[in-house]
């Protein structure tokens, strides 16, 4: 008798451990949707030349989660269908091939879960506080986002 | 009496990552900038790059009057990498 089943969730998760996508996806299935659309962001090994040993991830934790809600609740506005949402970030060292971050998104059809995935990695780009610190062989470099809407990008 | 939490480069640069600061009640956000920058001179390079997160809304380094609670989380924001 217990109706909230299947009643949608936002599952937001930041953490140190490897990401799994079997678990990200699992937490979004769901009977009544057809499609599960999935989004996973690995770590590159190169940069302009330079060789990457591993990237760093740090986070403005308790900001980082409610900017992630309010992705979510901006999906659930504008893609009303999407069932359930996913969105897990790693934190601390992530090794070359490894995700830095899994979005996975449920609705009954495929088009609003593929738009909100999409919508969801553009946002966090935009407005999550993560910061990225590439490792190189002799320097490092905190990286910086295009899509961050106040830094200078023409240096 | 604000908390200050400092990220990324910006905690590189001043050395920590929190320090509780004595700053007026109202307050510009540059006056704010101004104030930080006194206490940690090497921040003034990344000025023009970082914004504040005052009680987690972001607030751009400008005119806009702050009005702070004692206890009140700013965060020295540079550009985010997310992602």
């Amino acid at each position: 008798m217990d109706e909230s089943e299947d009643v949608p969730k936002d599952f937001i998760k930041l953490k140190s451990a490897k990401l799994s996508v079997d678990e990200v996806s699992e937490l979004v299935v769901s009977p009544s949707c057809g499609a599960v659309s999935l989004f996973i962001g690995t770590t590159r090994n190169n940069f302009e030349g330079k060789k990457v040993i591993h990237l760093e991830y740090e986070a403005y934790t308790s900001m980082a989660e409610t900017e992630m809600k309010k992705i979510c609740r901006d999906v659930r506005q504008k893609w009303p269908s999407v069932k359930h949402i996913a969105v897990h970030h790693r934190l601390g060292v992530v090794p070359i091939t490894e995700a830095s971050v899994i979005i996975a998104v449920s609705s009954p059809h495929r088009a609003e879960s593929l738009e909100a995935v999409k919508y969801c990695i553009n946002t966090l780009k935009a407005s999550v506080p993560i910061w990225k610190k590439e490792i190189y062989e002799d320097e490092y470099s905190w990286k910086e986002n295009k899509e961050c809407f106040w830094a200078n990008s023409e240096k | 009496q604000v908390s200050v939490l400092y990220f990324a480069r910006s905690a590189e640069l001043a050395g920590l990552r929190s320090e509780t600061l004595s700053v007026p009640q109202q307050i510009t956000s540059l006056q704010l900038w101004e104030e930080i920058v006194k206490a940690h001179p090497r921040l003034a390079v990344i000025r023009d790059q970082v914004v504040f997160a005052v009680r987690q809304e972001y607030v751009l380094l400008g005119d806009q009057l702050l009005v702070l609670q004692p206890g009140d989380e700013v965060a020295i924001i540079p550009p985010i990498s997310g992602g």
